[in-house]
């Protein structure tokens, strides 16, 4: 007993001991090092074998891409004989590099596909900044109603009076997302919050405060449709369009429509009405189970059989739908994941407060589970911009396409390697960002998360 | 309990007036093969408060659940302020933004402020604009003591606090009855009382009220009738006093002792 007793009894206080460092060798650089290169022999033995192995293989890959390579040449056989050992020809991805981005777009409008992407971006910046409001508007904005711009803006040609409305309320969106921006960062209250304190309705109930702003909206419309009634653009058929231009505008198109379709299919799923069920079930399936190349020659080759005579469908247009309708299938089963995440008793308390299904669904139930779904959203989203480059095999000119299109050109007939190498690094750049984006988002949803 | 609340219980048990709240004749319920309602009879007075006990899987969370339509009844009649519950959403959409309920784990919306829980209802319920709905959400947040806390979510609050804003955010939306389904079980003991405070409070502005719980301090405090179900019926109902001092069954007395020995 007075053994296993502590002693305290010349310790009537109690003072903590204090922090001693920890042995030497076991942190910092060396600590590591030992730790996981060099413990024991055999693992001391490999860590040297594996740096000799990458010790050669990079500076093979070294010599191949900058000290023997060729920057400038006019053709293939010119960089074979300018070199005498084996190296890269950048010449040709040089030459080619307008092609990679843009495809057959013509020079002289490459700026309009330039504007509309600085335009998408200034769009989306709001959404990073914590002190603007309303950003439910501006994202779904810049998914509904920006299409309408970026579509004129690439493809030109005589707008009808739908295309005019659209074109105009596009620009108006675009500029009052500008000018809200602008007025939350520097007075701290919105667009709309101005539009109603300066129309004076702001002492009027709540209910009316939707006139002012309703009506300024018309306005600037109308003002923005006559102002652009005389400018049009050059038309550029979607032949032309190319290259990673066309990857972006394939994969954003099944991106943006993805998730809508996606929800509503996992909704459908989870439907009480069988009919709805089973054929939510069945899509679902249907496309899940067949691989995205036979999806696409159904799509270009089948279908247009089953049209009425003499109808001609554009490939590029059966292309994004085939990719989108492959895009919702995939997306519905993570979003049906996400749903699953939420328990019974937020269902309970949305219907209990009488909250009907779709209220309940979209002010409750979609806020929560979009959280969850996050990670899996982006790593389908990275999945969709590499898949994308299937459309190559229908002879659509994507980046993938356009990489081919070096190797036929008579000039650089059967340059493959260094074409191929910038697309890997395209995409890998266009991945990785994605992913580390993906990372912060979990994480700070993760520390912000209220539960 | 304070000794004032001890002096109102005799008028507190003389609320309930002669109309009808609820009305519930020949329900029957099942799960599957599973008999879980059997010809339940119950009418509940405005203003009545009602505790319903019962050992556990005796079907009473059923029973208030069937009140607002979160179960189906499968025959039988339930007329909630005169409107008949049937699949017509309609009516169960008005008895439902009438009936308040809060539930044993709470589920407060948890990406939610505690005040956008309590404005969420009554906006897009009953649209109300944004600015009402925030006065009348502070109002019963003050009533259930937490109106420091409305910028807070709900993650960031104790179980007991939760509650309270449970309550607050039934509150909101005006109902004409509230349904309790053990509303303190989920609930560290330190925190039960701050519950049932808000309960007694609620109790005495003559709300009608049905609470399954097995707070019988609070039954004999505040219910006009204690119910005490087994296997789906209703075995026995009675004025608490009667209701403790001389239950009438062998079944009803073997539960009290089982609950009151702890
Ligand atoms: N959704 C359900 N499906 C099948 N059985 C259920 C369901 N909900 C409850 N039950 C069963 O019904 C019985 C009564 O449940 P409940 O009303 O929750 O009892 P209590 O609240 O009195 O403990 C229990 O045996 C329970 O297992
Ligand atoms: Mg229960």
């Amino acid at each position: 007993m007075t053994d296993l007793a502590p002693d305290i009894g010349n310790r009537s206080k109690f003072t903590p001991k204090p922090d001693l460092p920890p042995p030497p060798n076991t942190t910092g650089v060396s600590g590591w090092l030992r730790y996981n290169l060099f413990n024991g022999v055999f693992n001391s033995i490999l860590t040297a074998l594996s740096i000799i192995a990458i010790f050669f293989m990079v500076k093979a890959f070294y010599e191949w891409a900058f000290v023997n390579a060729i920057w400038e040449a006019s053709s293939r056989d010119e960089c074979r004989i300018s070199s005498t050992k084996i190296g890269t020809c950048w010449a040709g991805v040089n030459v080619w590099f307008t092609r990679f981005i843009y495809g057959r777009y013509a020079d002289a409008e490459i700026w309009r596909i330039n504007l509309a992407f600085i335009i998408f971006i200034i769009w989306m910046v709001p959404l990073w900044l914590p002190k603007i409001t309303s950003k439910i508007f501006i994202g779904l904005s810049a998914v509904l109603i920006y299409p309408f711009l970026a579509g004129y803006m690439f493809l030109g040609g005589e707008r009808g009076w739908f295309m005019e409305v659209m074109v105009a309320l596009s620009l108006t969106c675009f500029l009052f997302v500008l000018i809200h921006s602008l007025l939350c960062l520097t007075t701290g209250l919105g667009l709309y919050g101005w539009i109603i304190k300066v129309s004076g309705f702001s002492k009027k109930n709540e209910h009316q405060h939707k006139y002012p702003v309703i009506g300024f909206t018309l306005l600037t419309v109308a003002v923005v449709a006559f102002l652009i009634n005389d400018i049009t653009f050059k038309y550029m058929s979607n032949n032309l369009w190319g290259g990673l231009f066309l990857t972006l505008v394939i994969s954003g198109i099944a991106i943006a429509s993805a998730l809508p379709a996606g929800i509503i299919l996992a909704l459908g799923r989870r439907s009480k009405m069988a009919v709805i069920r089973v054929l939510c079930v069945a899509f679902i399936e249907l496309f899940r189970s067949v691989p995205l190349i036979t999806i696409l020659f159904m799509a270009t080759t089948m279908f247009p059989l089953f049209l009425p005579g003499g109808m001609v469908i554009n490939k590029l247009a059966s292309a994004i739908v085939a990719v989108c309708l492959f895009a919702a299938a995939y997306m519905a089963e993570v979003v049906r994941g996400g749903l699953q995440a939420i328990p019974k008793g937020q269902y309970e308390a949305a219907e209990a407060v009488g909250l009907t299904y779709w209220q309940a669904t979209v002010l409750i139930v979609m806020p929560q589970a979009l959280k969850f779904m996050i990670p899996n959203i982006v790593g389908n989203f990275m999945g969709l911009l590499k898949d994308t480059t299937l459309v190559s095999i229908i002879g659509l000119y994507d980046l993938l396409g356009m990489i081919n299109a070096v190797s036929h050109d008579p000039k650089w007939i059967g340059l493959h390697h260094e074409p191929l190498f910038t697309a890997a690094v395209l995409f890998f750049i266009g991945c990785f960002a994605m992913s580390k984006y993906s990372q912060h988002l979990e994480r700070s949803l993760g520390a912000g998360n209220n539960r | 309990m304070s000794l004032e609340a001890e002096k109102n219980t005799e008028q507190l048990k003389s609320a309930a007036s002669d109309e009808v709240a609820i009305a519930m004749s020949k329900v029957n319920k099942w799960f599957g093969d599973f008999h879980v309602l059997k010809d339940i009879d119950l009418t509940v007075f405005k203003g009545e408060r009602i505790v319903i006990c019962g050992p556990s899987g005796s079907g009473k969370s059923t029973l208030i659940r069937c009140i607002n339509r979160l179960e189906e009844h499968q025959n039988g009649d339930i007329i909630v302020n005169g409107t008949t519950l049937d699949s017509n959403l309609k009516n169960i959409h008005a008895i439902r933004s009438d009936v308040g309920m809060v539930f044993q784990s709470f589920n407060l919306f948890p990406h939610l402020t505690v005040l956008e829980n309590c404005t969420l209802a009554p906006i897009w319920v009953k649209n109300f604009t944004k600015s009402e709905a925030e006065v009348t959400a502070m109002e019963y947040l003050e009533r259930v003591k937490i109106p420091e806390q409305a910028a807070k979510y709900p993650g960031q609050l104790s179980g007991g606090q939760q509650q309270r804003v449970a309550i607050a955010r039934s509150l909101c939306m005006n109902p004409q009855v509230m349904l309790f389904d053990e509303p303190t079980s989920a609930l560290d003991p330190e925190m039960i009382s701050e519950v049932l405070d808000v309960m007694f409070e609620l109790a005495e502005t003559g709300m009608t009220m049905l609470c399954v719980t097995h707070e019988m301090g609070f039954a004999k405090r505040v219910a006009d009738r204690v119910i005490f179900m087994d296997f789906g019926e209703i075995v026995e109902q009675n004025t608490p006093e009667e209701f403790f001092e001389n239950p009438k069954l062998d079944r009803t007395k073997l539960f009290l002792s089982q609950i009151l020995s702890h």
